[in-house]
C-alpha cells in the first residue's frame, strides 16, 4: 500500500499526517516547540529545535504507525507558517533564532516604509502588506539594529527552507512562501529589485525559487537510513499553510471564501486575478502558476478565547482547560445574539487586517449592572467573529461571495460556525478534515502522481458537509451591533497610540 | 506562643538532633543597633514572621517580610537586617545543617524520612530559587508551635515527630516555591518556564519527579499534560532539547565532542553518539564534518 505524508511546520508545533492515495487519513502525530519572547515585541523560535522535533516526530510516526501497517511512503510534502526568517552563515549554521510571523520588532521600519510612495508601489508589486510580519521589514530591521549578524549572513531563509536544506542540502523556497516575504514580485515572479534594495540584500542571498510541486530535492543518505525511507521517496517543496488551507477546503472558484480560525485566523478567496486594494490592506499570495490566494489575516482568533477561558473559566476539579472551555461555550449559548449590548474588541495581540495596528488592544464596551459572566463570554466570541467579518466586508467589495467554508479548531466549533453564518448571512460549511492544510498538501501530492489531472479537479474531490443556514433574527441583531464594533475600533485608534506611548 | 531559644551544644533538648543548629521564637520589643549584621549563612535557615514588619537583605537583595511570610536563606548566601538590626516584631526560626560536603548541593540528611529522589528534588528546587521569600504560608506557625512542644515535653515518639515536622516544614516551603513560580492556570506558560529551566541546567540529570515538582505538579498529571501538549513524554522532550543544543554546539568549531556530550546532559560520549546517530543517521563527528564546509 502506498501513502502520502504531509509535514506542517506550524506556529507552535510540527504536525505530520499520512494519507492513503484516496485521501483517507491513516494517522497523524505532533510535537510542539516553544516561542520565546525575550522582549514583548520579539517572537522567536529555535531553528535547530524545530528541525530535531520534526525529525523525531517523523521518525517515530513512520516506525510506529506507518511501517507496521505495511505502507510505503511515496512522498513527503512540506507546508509552513508564512513570514518566518532564519539567517544563516557561510557554513549554513543559524546566526540568530528564527523570527516568526508574530514578531513586531520591525514596527518602525514598517511605518516609515508604509508612508512613502515607494512603500505603496512595493505592496502592489509584492502582494504582501507592509507590516512587521513581513521578512522584507525584518531584514531591514537587522540591517539597522544587528549589523554584525546582518554582515555575516550568507542566506536569508524561511523556516521551511532551512528544514529542507538540513534534510537535502538544497536552498529552495516555493513561490507561495516566497510571495509572502515581501521580496517577490508576484507579477514577474522574480525577486523584486526595489524590495531587495530596501532590505539591503542581493537575490543571491535568497534561496532558489521553485514551483510548489517541485520534487528535485533528495534526502541525504543518512536521513534515508534513520527514517527508513528509500531514495525514491519524493520530497515535494509544497506551499504555505494559508494557501494549502484554501486549496484543502476544496474551493477554487471566485464565489466562495474560506475562513480559517485556529489561534490566529484569516479569511481568503482564490482566483486568477489579484485583488487591488488601495489601502494596502489585503494580501495576494501565489498558489500556483494560475491562481492567487487573497485575503486578510487576524492575530486574534481562538487564542483570545483560550486566554479568557484560562483567566475566567471555572476549574472546579483542578485545571482542566477542555472542560472549562466546554462550560463557557454552554454559557455563551444561553445568551442571545448581541450579548445584551456588550461589545468586545478582541485586539489583545494588536491586529493585522483590516486595521493593521500593532498597538490596538482589547476592550469591553457597554457593560451594565445586569451583565453576567455568560454575557462576557458571548461578547468575546462575537468580538472575535466581528473582526473576521470586518475582513470579509473588504473581500465582499471585490468578490460576490455566495458561500463560506470554515476550518480550524476554533472555527469548526458548532456554535462558532453558526455565529459566522448569522453574521455573514450566508451558508457556512464546516470542513470535516482534521487539517485543511494537510488536505491541501495531499491534493497537490496526489496531483503530481497523476491521481488528478489538475489542482482544480483535485479540489473538486473534497466534499463538504451540508452548510449551516443563517438565522434571520440573529443576523438582524448582528447587523445592528456591528457598526458599533467598527466605530469603536476607528475611534479608539488615537487612544491605542497614547497607551503605547505611556 | 512563648519565646524560646534552643542552640546546638548548649541545649540538651537538641542532643538527638545534630542537624538542628538553632531553633527559636522571639518577640522583639525594641531595636538594638548592630543586633543583626549581614553575614554569610553556613546552613539553611527558615524564618517565619508572626507579627510586625521585617526589612532584610538576602543575597544582596532587599526583602520586606510581613506576617505569615516564610523566608529561607541558603547555605553560602548572605543574610542580615537591612539596617544591621532586627526590626520590632515576633518571628520564629530554625537553622538546619547537613554535612553533604558541597554546600551548593544541599539536601535533607539521614534524619529525613523523604526518599532519596525527593531529598534531591527538594534540595534542587530550593537551590534553583535562590530568593526564598514565600508569601502567606500561615500553616508554618502551627509547625513551629508543635516543634517547640515536642522538643520541650519529650513525650514518647518525640524524636520521630520532630523529624517529621522538620520534613513537613521543608515540604511546605518547596511546594510554596513551585506554586509561587508557576504562571497560574496557563499550561503553555508553565511549559515554557520548564523549557527555560531545562535549557539553563541541561547538564543536570533531570528526573521526571524533579521536572514535575519544579512546576508544582504531581508526576501523573505532569506526564499526561506534557504528552498532550508537546506530543512527547517528559524524558523524550528532554532528549529533544539535548540534541537540539548538541547540534548547535557541533556546528561551532572548537568544543570537543566529549565536552558537548557532558554539557548537554548525556552520561558519556558513547551514550551521546548512539542517541544522536539513532535520530539523525550521523555520528556527532560526521555531522560536524558535514557542516564545516563553506556553501
Amino acid at each position: 500500500m502506498e501513502c502520502i505524508i504531509s509535514i506542517e511546520l506550524g506556529t507552535n508545533a510540527v504536525r505530520v499526517y499520512a494519507f492513503n492515495m484516496e485521501g483517507g487519513l491513516i494517522g497523524s502525530s505532533k510535537g510542539s516547540y516553544p516561542t520565546f519572547h525575550p522582549v514583548p515585541d520579539f517572537s522567536e523560535q529555535d531553528p535547530e529545535q524545530i528541525f530535531i522535533t520534526m525529525l523525531y516526530v517523523l521518525k517515530n510516526f513512520l516506525s510506529e504507525k506507518i511501517y507496521p501497517s505495511g505502507y510505503h511512503v511515496l512522498s513527503i510534502c512540506f507546508s509552513a507558517s508564512m513570514h518566518s526568517l532564519v539567517l544563516t552563515d557561510k557554513k549554513g549554521a543559524p546566526l540568530y533564532n528564527a523570527v516568526t510571523w508574530g514578531d513586531n520588532r520591525g514596527k518602525k521600519e514598517a511605518r516609515t516604509l508604509k508612508e512613502t510612495p515607494v512603500g505603496k508601489e512595493m505592496y502592489e508589486a509584492t502582494g504582501t502588506p507592509i507590516h512587521p510580519m513581513s521578512p522584507l521589514v525584518k531584514i531591514a530591521w537587522f540591517r539597522n539594529n544587528e549589523q554584525e549578524v546582518f554582515k555575516q549572513t550568507t542566506k536569508f531563509l524561511s523556516i521551511k527552507s532551512y528544514i529542507i536544506q538540513q534534510l537535502s542540502g538544497a536552498y529552495i523556497i516555493d513561490y507561495s512562501l516566497a510571495s509572502a516575504t515581501g521580496l517577490l514580485n508576484i507579477h514577474s515572479r522574480e525577486w523584486d529589485a526595489a524590495a531587495l534594495d530596501f532590505a539591503g540584500i542581493s537575490g543571491k542571498q535568497l534561496p532558489a525559487l521553485v514551483p510548489i510541486a517541485n520534487a528535485d530535492c533528495k534526502l541525504r543518505k543518512q536521513y534515508q537510513v534513520s527514517l527508513g525511507l528509500g531514495p525514491d521517496t519524493k520530497i515535494i517543496a509544497g506551499s504555505s499553510d494559508g494557501c494549502f488551507a484554501t486549496l484543502g477546503a476544496g474551493i477554487m472558484n471566485g464565489n466562495a471564501a474560506t475562513v480559517t480560525i485556529e489561534d490566529s485566523g484569516a479569511m481568503r478567496v482564490i482566483g486568477k486575478e489579484i485583488l487591488k486594494d488601495k489601502g494596502g490592506k489585503l494580501f495576494n499570495y501565489i498558489l500556483d502558476q494560475d491562481y492567487y490566494v487573497s485575503g486578510g489575516p487576524t492575530n486574534n482568533g481562538g487564542v483570545i478565547f483560550d486566554w479568557f477561558a484560562s483567566q475566567f473559566g471555572e476549574h472546579r476539579a483542578g485545571f482542566d482547560p477542555e472542560a472549562a472551555t466546554a462550560d463557557l461555550l454552554m454559557q455563551a449559548s444561553q445568551v442571545l445574539a448581541g450579548a445584551d449590548g456588550l461589545v468586545f474588541l478582541p485586539y489583545l495581540l494588536g491586529e493585522r487586517a483590516p486595521i493593521w495596528n500593532a498597538n490596538a488592544r482589547g476592550v469591553f464596551f457597554g457593560l451594565n449592572i445586569n451583565h453576567e459572566r455568560k454575557h462576557l463570554v458571548r461578547a468575546v466570541l462575537e468580538g472575535i467573529l466581528y473582526e473576521m467579518y470586518s475582513i470579509g466586508k473588504m473581500l465582499l467589495k471585490h468578490r460576490n461571495i455566495k458561500n463560506i467554508s470554515v476550518n480550524g479548531s476554533f472555527g469548526t466549533i458548532p456554535l462558532v460556525t453558526q455565529m459566522l453564518a448569522d453574521m455573514f448571512n450566508k451558508p457556512v460549511s464546516a470542513s470535516p478534515n482534521v487539517s485543511s492544510v494537510s488536505m491541501g498538501a495531499y491534493l497537490l501530492s496526489a496531483t503530481s502522481f497523476g491521481k488528478f489531472s489538475s489542482l482544480e479537479n483535485a479540489a473538486k474531490s473534497v466534499t463538504l458537509p451540508a452548510p449551516v443556514i443563517p438565522d434571520k433574527a440573529s443576523h438582524d441583531t448582528y447587523s445592528r451591533h456591528y457598526p458599533l464594533f467598527e466605530r469603536l475600533t476607528v475611534k479608539l485608534g488615537d487612544e491605542f497610540e497614547l497607551l503605547a506611548q505611556l | 506562643m512563648n519565646q524560646f531559644l534552643l542552640v546546638r551544644g548548649r541545649s540538651h533538648e537538641l542532643l538527638q538532633f545534630p542537624h538542628i543548629v538553632e531553633i527559636g521564637l522571639k518577640k522583639n520589643a525594641s531595636i538594638q543597633f548592630g543586633s543583626l549584621p549581614v553575614s554569610v549563612s553556613q546552613c539553611i535557615r527558615l524564618y517565619f514572621i508572626i507579627d510586625g514588619r521585617f526589612e532584610w537583605e538576602v543575597a544582596g537583595r532587599p526583602c520586606t517580610a510581613y506576617p505569615s511570610d516564610l523566608l529561607y536563606v541558603l547555605p553560602g548566601q548572605t543574610f542580615g537586617g537591612a539596617n544591621g538590626y532586627l526590626d520590632i516584631g515576633s518571628l520564629a526560626w530554625i537553622f538546619i545543617e547537613d554535612a553533604n560536603g558541597d554546600a551548593r548541593r544541599w539536601k535533607p540528611g539521614n534524619w529525613s524520612s523523604l526518599s532519596e529522589i525527593e531529598k534531591q528534588t527538594i534540595g534542587n528546587i530550593l537551590m534553583m530559587n535562590p530568593f526564598g521569600h514565600l508569601c502567606r504560608v500561615a500553616d508554618t506557625g502551627r509547625i513551629f508551635t508543635q516543634l517547640h512542644t515536642e522538643l520541650v515535653t519529650q513525650e514518647i515518639g518525640y524524636r520521630a515527630r520532630v523529624n517529621q515536622l522538620t520534613d513537613e516544614l521543608l515540604i511546605t516551603a518547596t511546594r510554596q516555591v513551585t506554586r509561587q513560580n508557576v504562571a497560574g492556570r496557563d499550561f503553555p506558560k508553565i511549559f515554557l518556564q520548564l523549557e527555560q529551566k531545562l535549557r539553563q541546567n541541561l547538564s543536570h540529570q533531570w528526573t521526571v519527579e524533579e521536572m514535575a515538582a519544579s512546576v508544582g505538579m504531581g508526576t501523573t498529571l505532569f506526564n499526561e499534560r506534557v504528552k498532550n501538549f508537546s506530543g512527547f513524554s517528559p524524558l523524550n522532550y528532554l532528549i529533544n532539547i539535548r540534541i537540539t543544543e548538541a547540534i548547535r554546539l557541533l556546528k561551532k568549531p572548537g568544543i570537543n565532542v566529549t565536552d558537548i556530550a557532558l554539557d548537554t546532559g548525556f552520561y558519556s560520549s558513547q551514550h551521546f553518539s548512539t542517541t544522536f546517530k539513532k535520530l539523525t543517521g550521523y555520528t556527532p563527528s560526521q555531522f560536524r564534518k558535514k557542516n564545516s564546509e563553506d556553501i
